[in-house]
């Protein structure tokens, strides 16, 4: 039996707007949008250049010059070692970044799977996923991501892993939801009735229709990552003290209160990196979900 | 339905969800450690025999792994989450110790960030695309891009430290006593002692932390406020309430509001995690002493057990917090009260 969603979806669209004149439309109604994209390309270039554009080696001691102001010798202060502030900044970016974006790309991955499983097995097999999606669900997720960095023993990757173990629940929701939806079309049925197997109807014909909000979603939580690493690393859950990563930065900073040159900065990187991040995200989100848009 | 089974049915639902994170703590705690032994107590512990054998013990270690989740469950019944390598004290000593201050502080840091991110939200619908939506979603943009430990310290340094208008760390001036405990609250208790003092000074130490809990999660609230908000706006009813010639506050206080809570209401039940994780952040910058503060010490000295007892405890009031949610929703929504 089709279902209404099948007819409506093959009514031809009338005199639709390239896909380049959209895209173009969005971002000038939205200039956020662009200057999120700035931002993020900036840092993302950064991370790859730190070591030619940094102006000293990020653990560089120099004892004589710590804790210095601002200023002509240290162009974003030196810290309590004497490490220049502005190149640990630029070298933050090279941990930061890659651990947001893997955050991301697994725990993402994650959920998509269990979801889609879930959604295609359904029965008990699906009762049970989503109970236990639930229960992961019940926990504040940050903390659930402590616990098992605490757990695992701090540093980067047990972080990293960490956050992606808390990370999958709401891409699962969402893919059962979907891969439920389009299991029940006719070209699902035809890809059977041809003989394929449980698997490749469930990766080949039935996920590549349900991808698209997953990335939407995923590309709306990078900042949502991004902050949630420093977090860890800034309660000590994360790299070792003398990693210049930013949330760690900030942490060391607070035992030199008055020395602000030392919390502000790195501070401002993750704001400035998650502000990017999320501008872009608002922006897709106002772009693809025209109910939020409030025409 | 009638409420007392709606309530009773919500009830029972808590219940596996409270077992489940039990499992969960558990596993974490007994599963992942290359050794628990090793993870749950002091390092000079490690060569005394004896403490070692009471420890395993206590937790059953020596039996399979289902039958150390019952002896877990048993303890944790009886209020036992172990002892901190730390403090070298029981954590639920301490954490209970601690509650009350936490318990201040999230009270009136989500009561600001209603006020504010409600009151954001609303500015932004009812005159959207205005600059007063432009400057209501700045604000709340702040609010989920910064992470909470800088605008704490911005906070600090600024209203503290250069302009003196707000108390600085702690939970009171350092030369006045704390009131007699009844409910550990300080507010509450200076008050109850009729303390007016000490009430203003442990209130002021309130503010700047309850502030920077407030501008955290009212970014979430407003924008869903705004969202829920310009959806209901465009609904026929709202034509149909103007057109019967209702005052505009009327429209938007009455039929509009009501009908955009619901989503708020979850939201704001659901910020109740962001408010946790807030407090073990801003606690340990304005050195204040509640659990937050203690979690923040207890992971960066790695006080696996400690931590293990924030996390659950913070889990439960969480998992309590939403079904209290769940509740209200009884009221909110008439369309439960049909079902």
């Amino acid at each position: 039996m089709s279902s209404i969603s099948s007819i409506s979806s093959s009514t031809p669209e009338f005199e639709s707007p390239s896909r380049g004149q959209l895209a173009r439309y969005h971002l000038r109604r939205n200039p956020l949008v662009t200057l999120g994209l700035i931002v993020a390309i900036l840092w993302i270039l950064i991370a790859f250049m730190a070591p030619a554009v940094a102006p000293v080696e990020p653990l560089k001691q120099d004892l004589v010059n710590r804790l210095s102001a601002p200023g002509e010798l240290f162009f974003m202060g030196s810290d309590e070692l004497g490490r220049d502030i502005f190149s640990r900044v630029l070298w933050g970016s090279r941990i930061t970044i890659p651990a947001g974006l893997a955050v991301i790309i697994i725990g993402s991955t994650l959920g998509v799977i269990i979801g889609a499983v879930a959604g295609y097995a359904g029965g008990l097999v699906d009762e049970l996923l989503m109970r236990l999606t639930e229960l992961f669900m019940a926990f504040p997720f940050i903390i659930l991501a402590m616990a098992v960095t605490a757990a695992l023993g701090p540093d980067i990757r047990n972080a990293v892993l960490a956050l992606s173990a808390v990370w999958w629940p709401r891409y699962a929701r969402i893919l059962r939801g979907l891969v439920l939806e389009v299991k029940s079309q006719e070209f699902v049925e035809a890809a059977h009735s041809a003989g394929a197997g449980g698997i490749y109807v469930l990766f080949r014909t039935i996920l590549p229709n349900c991808i698209a909000p997953a990335v939407i979603l995923a590309t709306l939580d990078i900042g949502t990552a991004v902050i949630s690493f420093a977090a860890l690393s800034f309660i000590g859950l994360g790299p070792e003290p003398s990693s210049p990563e930013w949330g760690r930065m900030v942490s060391i900073g607070i035992d030199f209160f008055d020395q602000w040159w030392m919390w502000l900065f790195p501070g401002l990187a993750i704001a400035s990196l998650v502000m990017a991040f999320n501008f872009i995200g608002d922006g897709l989100r106002d772009i693809l979900d025209p109910r939020l848009r409030g025409e | 339905m009638s409420f007392i089974r709606y309530f009773v049915r919500r009830l029972l639902l808590v219940i596996p969800i409270l077992l489940g994170i039990t499992l969960v703590a558990f596993l974490i705690a007994n599963a992942i450690p290359a050794d628990p032994i090793v993870a749950n107590l002091p390092p000079n512990a490690l060569n005394d025999e004896d403490t070692i054998a009471a420890f395993r013990k206590k937790w059953g270690l020596d039996k399979p792994l289902h039958e150390q989740y019952l002896t877990y469950l048993g303890n944790l019944l009886q209020g036992d989450l172990g002892v901190s390598i730390k403090w070298r004290k029981p954590v639920s000593e301490d954490i209970a110790k601690r509650l009350p201050a936490t318990i201040e502080l999230a009270t009136l840091g989500i009561m600001y960030g209603i006020v504010l991110g409600v009151g954001l939200g609303l500015v932004s619908a009812i005159w959207k695309d205005s600059w007063a939506d432009y400057i209501a979603r700045v604000i709340a943009l702040i609010g989920v891009s910064f992470p909470v430990f800088l605008i704490a310290l911005i906070f600090l340094n600024v209203f503290y430290a250069q302009l003196s208008i707000a108390a600085g760390p702690g939970r009171l001036h350092v030369l006045l006593r704390p009131p007699p405990t009844v409910t550990g609250m300080y507010t509450i208790d200076a008050l109850l002692n009729g303390d007016w003092k000490t009430f203003g000074n442990a209130l002021s130490h309130l503010i700047l932390p309850a502030l920077t809990l407030a501008l955290y999660i009212s970014g979430i609230i407003s924008r869903i406020t705004r969202s829920s908000l310009l959806e209901v706006l465009n609904q026929d009813y709202m034509r149909t309430a103007r057109a019967k010639g209702l005052r505009e506050r009327t429209v938007i206080g009455f039929h509009g509001m009501r009908n955009s809570l619901i989503p708020v209401v979850t939201v704001i039940g659901l910020s109740y995690g962001n408010l946790l994780v807030g407090s073990i952040l801003i606690e340990s910058i304005f050195a204040y002493p509640g659990i937050g503060f203690y979690m923040f010490r207890a992971s960066t000295s790695q006080d696996f057990p400690a931590i293990m007892g924030v996390s659950l405890l913070f889990a439960f009031i969480y998992v309590g917090v939403n079904f209290v949610v769940d509740i209200l929703y009884f009221f909110l929504d008439p369309r439960i009260r049909v079902a």
